[in-house]
C-alpha cells in the first residue's frame, strides 16, 4: 500500500517536473526551480520505493505478491537481493531506478551548459513519467498484495501449524493429476484469517522462489548493467529533441557525445555479459543464439554505434565552419531511434507477442499492458520524428551535402548505413513472429558475414582517408603497407586455420586490415595525448572480438556422445570417460564427472544436471575447460541409469480400448484391473494392472500385466508368451486415468540378454577455438569507449 | 551530395533486397490449422496440443519419440521426432513442432513446449474443485 502511494506521488512529481520544465523552456523563469525541485522529489520517491521493495524481499514479506512470486527463504543473500529484478514489475522498477539516477546526473550536467536544462529535462521527464505509469497501480505494480487476485498457493508455502485450522479447510483444493494440495488465497481467506488474529505474513511463510536459471552470479550484475545502458539511451534522445526545440544544432553535438558514447559502452558491456552468462550457465552451446531478447538489446546498440560515427562527422564539419555540420538529419534520426528501439525492445520482450518464439519464458501480461507499451513506443517515435519533420525544411536548407568520393565523411556515412542495415535485418527477423513468421539463425548469419566484411574494411579505409578529400595516389601510398601486412597475416591465418570459404577469407582480410590500421595509429599516438586513443582501442577491441567469433563459431567442432560409465571414448584427441555422478550443493544438484586425458594432461570436468523443484524441470549446466587457445565445452543432454532399457523394447502408453502392434502381434488393452480400494487406502498389499488381449498368428491370448505392491516394494510382474515370442511388462500405471505404460519385447531378442544395466551419460562435446578473444575483445572495446567518454566530456564544456 | 545518396541508397537496396530474398527462403510460418499442414507439405511451425488419450511411443534405443497432436478444431496428426521426449513435455500447455508433413506423419526437427511459467494461473482449471 505504502509502496503504491510512493509510486503514485512520484508519478505526480514527474508530471509536475515535466510541465514546469516545459514552462521554463517557454520562458517562465520561476517554473525552472519548481521543475528542478519536482524532479528531485520524484527521484527521492523512486529511491524510497526501490528501497522498500528491496526491504520487503530481504525480510521475506510474502503478503506481497511480487515477493511471493520471485523469492523464497532458501535464496542466498546476493541472489535474494537480485530477485528485485527477477520479474517484470521489478525489472521495470530497476529501469525506473536507474533512469532516475541518470536524470540526476543529467540535470546537473545540463544546468552547467547554458539554457540546456529546461529543454532536455522536459523531454527526459516524459520518459520517467511513462516508466512510472508502467509501475503505477494501473499496470505492473510491484506492491500488489498477494490476494489482490485469487491465487493458488502450494501447500509447501503455508505455515503447517495453521493449515489445519477449521476455517482454512474451505480454501483447500487438491489437484488429482499431480496429487498436490493448494490453498486458494483470496479476500475471503484473508478476512477469515484477520478475524482469527492471523496475518497473511504468518500464514504464508515461503515464496515460490526464483527460476533456477536466474539463481547465479550473473543475475546479480548483468541486468543492472544492461538496464543502465537502456536508461542512458534516454539522454541522446532528449538532446536531439532539445536541439530541435531550440532549432540550434551547434552545441547538442558536443553535449550529447559523451552520453552517447557512455550509453553505447555500457549497453555493449551488458550485452556481452548476457552472452557470457548464456555461454557459461545456460548451456545454449554458445554465447549468441539470435534469441529475441538478445537481439532486441543489440538493435539499439548498433544504431548507437552508427550514430557515434555520423555525429563525429557533424562535429568535425562544424569545427571546419560548415554551419550546422554534415549529416545533422541522420544524427537526429539515429539519436531518436536509439531510444525508440530500446522501448520497442521492451515491448517485444515484455508484451508477450513473442510467446512462441523465444526460449526466455514470457508471461502474457494482458492486452492493457500491450496497448500501453504500444503507446509508449508510439509517443516517443512521434516526438522524435515529429519534431524532425517540423524542422526538416530548415535542416535541409542549412546542411551542406557535398562529400568527395574518397573522403572520410563518406566512408563513415556508408559504414553507418551498413550498421543500420544490420539493425534493420535483426529488427525484421526479431519482429517476424508478430506477423506469424519466424526466421532461423541462418537468416542472421548469412546476412552478417557480408555486413561485417564491409564494416571492417570501411573502418580501416576511413582511417586512411583524410577529411574532405583524399588524392587517390596519396591513399594508395598510405594504405599499401597496411594492406600488404594484412594480406600476409590473412594468408597465414588461412593456411593455419585451413579456411576454404571465400567469404570467410574476405572477412579475415578486412578484420586484419582494420586491426593493423588501428594498431598503427594507436602506436603512433600512444606517446602523445592518450585521450585520443579511445576510438582506436575500441576498434582494436571489436576486431579482436570478431576474430574470436570467426574462430569459435566457424572452426568449432561438436559431437554428440553416449558415454558408457567406465568405458573411455575418444573425441577431438581427448579420451573421455564417464566416472559416475555425485550430489553437490546440499544434494540439490548432481555433478556428472568426466575424466579427460590427452597425453600428460588429465583433468576432470563436471557438467551438472538436476530436477528443479521450482518448475519440476530438468536443468542442465555445461562444464567448460578453458585453455589459452580454445575452450572445451561439455553440455549434458541426458543420463540413463540403465534400468529402463532392460526390456529392450520401446515403452508404449495405452488407454483402455487402445490397440498397438508389436512384432506381428496385435495387443489390445481391454480393461483396467482395479486395486482393492480398502486395502490400498489401509496401506496393505494390493495389485492393479491391465487386462490385455494378444492376437498373433491366429491365436488369442488373455494376459494380465500387473503391478504388485508388497510391503514397501513395488513390483511389475513380467509376462512371457513363449508361443508368441513376446514378453510384456507393465512399466507405469495411473489409477486415475487408467493409462498404462507397457514395455514389449521379444523373448529371443539378444537385447534382453544384457545382464548388467549400463549407465550412459549423453553429452554434446564441442571445441570453441579462441572464444577468449570474444570476451577480451568486447572488454577492450568498452575500455576504448570510456577513454573517448573522458575526452568528449572535456570538450563538451568548451 | 550525390555520393552520399548513391552509396547509402546502394547499400540499402542491396541489403534489403538480399534480406527480402533470404526472408522468403528461410522464414517458417506458424500454422495452427493441421488440415493445412497436412495438405501443404512444407516446413512449418505447427502449434497445437498433445493428445494425451492416444498412445505415444518413446523408443529409447533409436531415440525416436512419436505422439499425436491436435489443433483447436480437433484435426489430429501423428508427430515423429528424432530425439528424446522434452523434459517438461507432460506439463506443457501447448506445443510448437517445427518440421513438415511427410509420408503420413509430421516429421519434427524441433519441439518447443510452452509451459505455464506461472503455474498457478493455468492450474486454476486443472485443480479439481474437490474439497478435501
Amino acid at each position: 500500500m505504502i509502496g503504491s502511494i510512493i509510486l503514485t506521488l512520484a508519478l505526480a512529481s514527474s508530471i509536475i517536473a515535466m510541465v514546469m520544465y516545459y514552462l521554463g523552456y517557454r520562458g517562465y523563469n520561476n517554473a525552472l526551480n519548481i521543475g528542478r525541485l519536482a524532479y528531485h522529489v520524484m527521484a527521492m520517491l523512486v529511491f524510497l520505493a526501490a528501497a522498500l521493495l528491496e526491504y520487503l524481499l530481504i525480510t521475506h514479506q510474502y503478503s506481497y505478491r511480487y515477493v511471493f512470486e520471485y523469492s523464497s527463504n532458501e535464496l542466498k543473500s546476493g541472489i535474494l537481493m537480485a530477485s528485485f529484478w527477477g520479474g517484470q514489475e521489478g525489472s521495470f522498477m530497476l529501469w525506473l531506478f536507474l533512469t532516475s539516477i541518470v536524470g540526476l546526473i543529467l540535470q546537473n550536467y545540463a544546468s552547467k551548459r547554458g539554457d540546456l536544462e529546461p529543454r532536455v529535462m522536459s523531454v527526459f521527464t516524459l520518459a520517467t513519467s511513462f516508466i512510472l505509469l508502467m509501475v503505477s497501480p494501473m499496470f505492473k505494480n510491484p506492491f500488489v498484495y498477494l490476494w489482490a487476485e485469487p491465487i493458488f498457493i502450494g501447500i509447501k508455502s503455508i505455515n503447517p501449524n495453521l493449515v489445519h485450522l477449521p476455517f482454512v479447510q474451505n480454501f483447500l483444493f487438491a489437484d488429482a493429476s499431480s496429487n498436490q494440495q493448494f490453498v486458494k488465497m483470496s479476500t475471503g481467506l484473508v478476512s477469515a484469517l484477520t478475524a482469527n488474529g492471523i496475518s497473511v505474513g504468518q500464514f504464508v511463510i515461503n515464496g515460490r522462489g526464483l527460476n533456477p536459471q536466474l539463481t547465479n552470479f550473473w543475475m546479480q550484475i548483468h541486468p543492472p548493467i544492461l538496464f543502465s545502458g537502456f536508461s542512458m539511451s534516454t539522454v541522446p534522445f532528449c538532446f536531439a529533441v532539445a536541439a530541435m526545440m531550440k532549432n540550434d544544432y551547434k552545441d547538442w553535438v558536443k553535449q550529447s557525445f559523451p552520453w552517447l558514447l557512455a550509453a553505447a559502452g555500457i549497453l555493449g558491456l551488458g550485452i556481452m555479459l548476457g552472452g557470457y552468462w548464456a555461454y557459461e550457465m545456460l548451456g545454449w552451446g554458445g554465447y549468441w543464439a539470435w534469441d529475441p531478447v538478445e537481439n532486441s538489446s543489440l538493435i539499439p546498440w548498433l544504431v548507437a554505434v552508427a550514430g557515434i560515427h555520423t555525429l563525429l562527422v557533424q562535429k568535425k564539419s562544424q569545427a571546419k565552419g560548415d554551419g550546422i555540420g554534415k549529416f545533422a538529419k541522420t544524427n537526429l534520426i539515429l539519436m531518436s531511434m536509439m531510444y525508440v528501439l530500446v522501448i520497442y525492445s521492451t515491448f517485444l520482450t515484455r508484451s508477450g507477442v513473442l510467446g512462441d518464439a523465444s526460449v526466455h519464458s514470457f508471461v502474457n501480461p494482458g492486452t492493457i499492458v500491450y496497448l500501453f507499451l504500444m503507446i509508449f513506443v508510439g509517443t516517443f517515435l512521434l516526438v522524435g520524428l515529429g519534431t524532425l519533420a517540423y524542422r526538416w525544411r530548415y535542416l535541409t536548407l542549412h546542411t551542406k551535402t557535398d562529400e568527395g568520393l574518397l573522403s572520410r565523411e563518406l566512408s563513415l556515412f556508408t559504414a553507418s548505413i551498413v550498421l543500420c542495415a544490420s539493425a534493420t535485418i535483426i529488427l525484421v527477423g526479431t519482429s517476424a513472429p508478430i506477423f506469424g513468421h519466424s526466421v532461423n539463425a541462418k537468416f542472421y548469419n548469412s546476412m552478417h558475414i557480408p555486413i561485417a566484411i564491409i564494416i571492417f574494411f570501411l573502418n580501416g579505409l576511413s582511417l586512411l582517408l583524410k577529411w574532405k578529400d583524399t588524392k587517390s595516389h596519396d591513399l594508395l601510398k598510405k594504405s599499401l603497407p597496411s594492406i600488404a601486412a594484412s594480406i600476409v597475416l590473412t594468408i597465414l591465418i588461412i593456411l593455419f586455420g585451413g579456411i576454404s570459404d571465400i567469404l570467410v577469407m574476405l572477412l579475415v582480410f578486412s578484420v586484419t586490415f582494420s586491426l593493423i590500421v588501428n594498431l598503427e595509429i594507436a602506436i603512433k599516438i600512444i606517446r602523445g595525448n592518450k585521450k585520443m586513443l579511445g576510438a582506436y582501442v575500441a576498434h582494436i577491441g571489436i576486431a579482436i572480438f570478431l576474430l574470436g567469433v570467426i574462430g569459435s563459431s566457424i572452426y568449432g567442432r561438436e559431437k554428440e556422445l553416449d558415454l558408457v560409465k567406465g568405458q573411455p571414448q575418444e573425441v577431438f584427441g581427448y579420451k573421455l570417460m564417464f566416472t559416475g555422478y555425485e550430489p553437490i550443493d546440499n544434494n540439490s544438484k548432481y555433478a556428472f564427472n568426466i575424466k579427460c586425458v590427452k597425453g600428460d594432461n588429465a583433468f576432470t570436468v563436471s557438467p551438472i544436471m538436476y530436477i528443479a523443484d521450482f518448475n519440476n524441470s530438468l536443468m542442465r549446466e555445461p562444464a567448460i575447460y578453458s585453455m589459452a587457445t580454445k575452450d572445451l565445452y561439455f553440455s549434458p543432454l541426458g543420463y540413463d541409469d540403465g534400468s529402463q532399457t532392460e526390456g529392450g523394447g520401446p515403452a508404449v502408453s495405452l488407454s483402455v480400448g487402445n490397440t498397438t502392434n508389436f512384432g506381428g502381434a496385435k495387443i489390445t488393452y481391454q480393461k483396467f484391473i482395479p486395486p482393492d480400494v480398502n486395502t490400498m487406502m489401509g496401506g496393505g498389499n494390493f495389485q492393479l494392472g491391465a487386462q490385455l488381449v494378444v492376437d498373433k498368428d491366429g491365436k488369442t491370448y488373455n494376459v494380465q500385466a500387473l503391478m504388485k505392491k508388497n510391503g514397501r516394494q513395488i513390483e511389475f510382474v513380467p509376462v512371457e508368451l513363449k508361443d508368441a515370442n513376446l514378453r510384456i511388462q507393465l512399466q507405469k500405471m495411473d489409477p486415475n486415468t487408467q493409462k498404462a505404460e507397457i514395455v514389449f519385447s521379444k523373448i529371443n531378442d539378444d537385447n534382453t540378454a544384457t545382464a548388467k544395466p549400463k549407465e550412459v551419460l549423453t553429452i554434446q562435446a564441442s571445441t570453441k577455438p579462441f572464444v577468449n578473444l570474444v570476451w577480451t575483445g568486447v572488454l577492450i572495446m568498452v575500455f576504448g569507449f570510456f577513454i573517448s567518454v573522458s575526452r568528449r566530456l572535456k570538450e563538451s564544456l568548451s | 551530395m550525390k555520393n552520399k545518396y548513391l552509396f547509402g541508397g546502394l547499400i540499402i537496396v542491396i541489403f534489403l533486397g538480399f534480406m527480402a530474398y533470404l526472408f522468403t527462403q528461410s522464414n517458417i510460418k506458424y500454422e495452427s490449422d493441421f488440415a493445412k499442414v497436412m495438405k501443404e507439405q512444407k516446413v512449418v511451425k505447427a502449434t497445437g496440443s498433445w493428445v494425451k488419450d492416444k498412445s505415444y511411443v518413446m523408443d529409447i534405443q533409436n531415440r525416436v519419440f512419436s505422439f499425436y497432436m491436435e489443433d483447436a478444431d480437433g484435426h489430429q496428426m501423428k508427430v515423429v521426432y528424432n530425439g528424446s521426449m522434452p523434459n517438461n513435455f507432460a506439463s506443457a500447455q501447448s506445443i510448437v513442432v517445427t518440421g513438415e508433413y511427410k509420408d503420413g506423419c509430421f516429421q519434427a526437427t524441433n519441439i518447443l513446449t510452452k509451459c505455464p511459467s506461472k503455474y498457478e494461473g493455468q492450474n486454476v482449471q486443472a485443480v479439481k474443485t474437490s474439497n478435501l
